[in-house]
């Protein structure tokens, strides 16, 4: 492992700005926060925005690479840092700026986990629609900054939808928000659309504003098997004409449903699982509009499990296949089905397996590969499937490589071809952090 | 501006043909204005055909350092089209094709200029619908919903026209032609998409629009609270949102507006009442009847005088025919209105209608209240004679004062017409100077000469107005707006 040097005479100056007691040198820590290798100089937990903004400023003026960082569980997504001067945790950004419960919106620090925002709201009856791996530890933050979502995306919209305000220190150290605590505002630029996925690469977000959702009072889960991706894809496009509008519809491959209830068998099929909030009348509906297919009606700690396990997708799959690729993939519904193609194809001609799991009504898919288990995988077989995949896949879908073998990341980028003009993206990117200080080499530039 | 016109003109006739271009006085007033308040002449106007003119317009534009100001419909509220005087106006009557339409997707593919209501009325026979709906959207062009990031009475449910537009073509002040998004509702990368949507013609011009297309909802129910004052239905509205029921939408008209509006157009609006909630509700047959007798219990609860319910489509037409004729109604009792915009978090509905009455009173002004009460977004109408100009001076006090107050209740100065020029000097209110210089460091990004769009958004040193009234606009006028 490499180790990154910060003279420490720097160390004294972020003490100076945080407390003593809120910066670490400590050497078996840093070791610990090591990211794909890279152990960070030091680390530095600001108590507010104005020490960010301190932090920030005085990284820009010596040219210190600094890496945000909220709950730590994603933090070896993305290319390889090439030296990481200051770790900055938000854990400590965690005030309620607002929370108005009759008008369905909370404004929150940065540092605060998802699960106590979901927490703090369904004391009255509310619900954050944000359902990331891991809620215990995620932050939101982190949340923002990866832009990622689950099955919950479809019902409720995915961040960019619900995520009305945003306040941030730009790269260079200046003081910034978007939006505000209203649920409709045009005032100025939409800076939440900038900041949601920029991987934490144009500024540090703060604190964050959202709509919220009132809990529904009862769900179901439908579930319907079918022998093909074909056949349960065809499943979903009559769902999506069909009047329902369930909250999730997920589309859940045979090896991926093996992973999520364990004991199940193998050969099960494909299945499309519908997830519904309503009144009995209501889900009386679904299962006459859902029809035969149906085989499985889920309800209570039973389904609550499932869905849980299905957040938790990647964690289970990396679990049990250590050596694996996981692919996120977003792209137009219609591709789907040519895309679990290619991907078909792929993990074959390199003998790899597959699990897959999406929201396929958005359409978002997440995608683990593991070697099979009498065939022998090299390096190059990991590099060849993913290159494979980029080279098959249709113009508007795009793809990050979340997970794979250490010794493969120096081989493997996790961002392939993206549908928006790079330049541009640059533009942006020079705007707000110059010189390049926040996530440096791991995501675009 | 230091710019030889007629070489300028000449230019422009050769990218763009010779029946392209206007620059005669007398077709150049009817570019002054758009549906707000101010007025500016252009210099010319060009309407190119495809992107590869856009491109080669704002290329010269750059070159000759010309001020360009992209133009839908003209029916914007904030100033936002409205040129600069002897600058380029880019009118894109000419760009309204539909391109393509992408049933399996749920999208289609257009060019700027083509009209909100058009593109629904395209789909419909597919059983789809663009849903941003403005109340203009008989008249107003995709092109500019998207600048503006419009909104409508059912973005309460669906979301306003960011929530809806998953890819844009872009020709930059540089000239040059870029792609953001596309089919995908999302991709990696930075969401330049939803960074476009909204910055009012700031950044780039807009070419192409990918958005989603919706399908018809199985079941719509339309009802109407009649109450007996302004604070009671107000109360409704947080009520309604408090009981977990999200309508597909939730409009407001208050007394003197409703009078106003069934004397013009008889949408069957009781005369005497003191405020009444256009609520519809929309999705599944079961879940709809269910929210509607939840949300008739609640209006009851709220002292509603009665909930009427529109008995079938004739009946919900009527209802509608009240709210989108409205701003029609009251250009015939009154020479000009000024529409503000301001936002309130929906429980602050009751304080802030109250402090309208005040603001009302205190400056002796009428004003008339119809609004997308259920995101609080508030559009009080200030009625004024534009050959008073003591009386105007007092509709801009009482607004600022109206907008001052959204502002410490934590709303906004504005939920959907865009700041342009009418609203930049009240951002300061809004954002601190630090907070605006980030704003602006995006936009000198690709703008950096603000050739493009000058002068909207960002507070100015210094700002003059100049009066016209919105009936003069011939677009609306023609719409019956
Ligand atoms: C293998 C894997 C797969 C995943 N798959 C999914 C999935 O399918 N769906 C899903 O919803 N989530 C997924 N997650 C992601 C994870 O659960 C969430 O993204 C989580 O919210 C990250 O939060 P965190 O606080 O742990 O952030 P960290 O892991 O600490 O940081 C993540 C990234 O965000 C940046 N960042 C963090 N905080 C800030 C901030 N305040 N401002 C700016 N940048 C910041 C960091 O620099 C880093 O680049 C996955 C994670 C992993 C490891
Ligand atoms: C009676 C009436 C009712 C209204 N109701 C509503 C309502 O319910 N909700 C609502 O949100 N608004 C409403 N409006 C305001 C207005 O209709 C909207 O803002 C509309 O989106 C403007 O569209 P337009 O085509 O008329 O744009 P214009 O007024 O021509 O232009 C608006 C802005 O967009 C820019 N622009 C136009 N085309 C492009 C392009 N291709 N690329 C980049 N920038 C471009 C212009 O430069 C300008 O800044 C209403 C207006 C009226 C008169």
């Amino acid at each position: 492992m490499s180790t990154a040097t910060v003279p420490t005479r720097f160390a004294a100056d972020f003490r100076a700005i945080c407390g003593a007691e809120h910066v670490t040198e400590d050497p078996a820590q840093m070791q610990a926060w090591n990211i794909l290798g890279i152990v960070p100089a030091l680390a530095v937990t600001p108590a507010s925005a104005d020490e960010v903004a301190g932090i920030l400023r005085f990284a820009n003026e010596h040219g210190l690479s600094v890496v945000p960082a909220g709950g730590f569980t994603r933090q070896q997504v993305g290319n390889l840092p090439p030296q990481i001067d200051v770790l900055l945790f938000t854990t400590r950004l965690t005030a309620v700026e607002h929370y108005d419960v009759g008008d369905l919106t909370v404004g929150i620090g940065a540092g605060c986990t998802v699960a106590q925002l979901s927490a703090m709201v369904a004391k009255d009856g509310l619900f954050f629609a944000g359902d990331p791996a891991q809620p215990g530890r995620s932050t939101i933050g982190g949340l923002l900054a990866t832009g990622l979502y689950g099955p919950l995306r479809h019902g409720y919209g995915g961040l960019r939808d619900y995520c009305i305000g945003v306040r941030f220190v730009t790269g260079d150290g200046r003081k910034g928000k978007g939006g505000g605590r209203v649920v409709k505002n045009v005032a100025g630029y939409d800076m939440m659309k900038l900041f949601i996925g920029s991987q934490g690469t144009l500024g540090i977000i703060t604190s964050a504003s959202f709509k919220l959702f009132p809990a529904p009072r009862q769900t179901r889960t439908f579930v319907a098997f079918f022998p093909s991706a074909t056949e349960a894809l065809q499943f979903r496009s009559q769902v999506l004409r069909s009047p329902l509008d369930p909250i999730c519809l997920e589309l859940v491959s045979p090896q991926a449903h093996e992973l999520l209830v364990p004991g199940s068998p193998a050969g099960a099929g494909w299945s499309i699982c519908v997830r519904a909030a309503g009144s009995e009348t209501v889900l009386a509906r679904y299962r006459t509009e859902l029809g035969p297919a149906v085989v499985r009606e889920m309800e209570g700690a039973n389904e609550q499990g499932f869905w849980r396990a299905l957040e938790d997708f990647s964690l289970l799959a990396a679990e049990r296949h250590p050596r694996s690729l996981l692919i996120s993939m977003t792209l137009p519904v219609r591709d789907v089905q040519p895309v679990l193609n290619e991907v078909s194809a792929v993990a074959e001609s390199n003998h790899f397996s597959f699990a897959a799991i999406g929201r396929v009504g958005i359409a978002h898919l997440l995608i683990s590969l593991w070697q099979a288990p009498d065939a022998e995988v090299s390096l190059v077989s990991f590099v060849n499937t993913v290159s494979g995949l980029r080279n098959r896949l249709p113009r508007d879908v795009s793809m990050a490589v979340l997970h794979c073998p250490s010794e493969a990341r120096h081989h493997i980028s996790a961002w392939g071809p993206m549908p928006t003009d790079l330049e541009s993206m640059r533009a942006v990117k020079m705007a707000l952090d110059s010189k390049d200080i926040l996530n440096r080499g791991r995501f675009l530039f | 501006m230091p710019v030889n016109l007629p070489g300028l003109v000449e230019h422009l006739r050769k990218i763009a043909g010779r029946d392209a271009v206007l620059d005669r006085p007398e077709d150049l007033m009817l570019y002054e204005y758009d549906a707000g308040i101010r007025k500016s002449t252009p210099g010319a106007v060009v309407f190119p055909q495809n992107t590869e003119q856009v491109s080669q317009i704002m290329r010269l534009a750059t070159a000759l350092n010309v001020a360009v100001v992209p133009r839908g419909a003209g029916t914007g509220l904030s100033g936002g089209s409205i040129p600069q005087e002897g600058g380029l106006v880019i009118a894109f009557s000419r760009m309204n094709r539909i391109l393509e339409v992408d049933v399996e997707n749920q999208r289609a593919t257009v060019r700027p200029g083509v009209v909100n209501l058009q593109l629904s009325e395209h789909v419909a026979h597919l059983g789809l619908y663009f849903a941003p709906d403005p109340s203009s959207q008989k008249a107003c062009t995709i092109g500019g919903n998207v600048a503006e990031n419009s909104g409508g009475p059912h973005t309460l449910l669906h979301g306003v026209t960011v929530n809806h537009v998953t890819g844009v073509e872009v020709v930059l002040p540089s000239g040059e032609i870029v792609y953001f998004g596309g089919k995908a509702a999302e991709s990696y990368g930075f969401d330049m998409t939803g960074f476009m949507v909204g910055s009012e013609g700031t950044v780039g011009i807009v070419t192409a629009i990918t958005v989603k297309l919706l399908r018809k909802p199985e079941k719509i129910a339309t009802l109407l609270g009649v109450f007996e004052s302004v604070d009671d239905a107000a109360l409704t509205v947080s009520a309604i949102t408090a009981a977990g029921i999200t309508p597909a939408a939730l409009e407001m008209l208050d007394g003197w507006t409703l009078r106003t509006v069934e004397a013009f157009c008889h949408a069957g609006y009781p005369l005497d009442a003191g405020a009444v909630l256009l609520i519809e509700l929309e999705g599944l047959r079961e879940a709809v009847e269910e929210q509607a007798v939840a949300v008739t219990e609640v209006c009851l609860a709220q002292k509603a005088r009665e909930v009427r319910r529109a008995k079938d489509e004739e009946e919900r037409a009527l209802l509608w025919k009240g709210r989108k004729m409205a701003f029609a109604a009251l250009g015939r009792v009154t020479p000009s209105y000024y529409t503000q915009d301001g936002v309130v978090p929906r429980s602050q509905i009751p304080a802030v209608m109250r402090h309208i009455g005040n603001v009302a009173k205190k400056y002796d002004l009428t004003i008339g209240n119809i609004f997308h009460a259920g995101d609080g977004n508030l559009h009080p109408l200030i009625l004024f004679d534009m050959r008073n100009a003591e009386q105007f001076e007092r509709v801009l006090s009482a607004s600022t004062e109206i907008l001052e107050f959204c502002i410490q209740c934590g709303g906004s100065i504005t939920g959907e017409h865009g700041v342009g020029m009418e609203k930049r000097d009240l951002m300061s209110r809004l954002f601190t100077e630090e907070d605006l210089d980030v704003m602006i460091s995006l936009r000198n990004a690709f703008n950096g000469r603000d050739i493009l769009n000058p002068q909207k958004i960002f507070p100015m040193p210094r700002m003059c107005r100049e009066i016209t009234g919105p009936s003069q606009n011939p677009v609306l006028m023609q719409e019956g707006m």
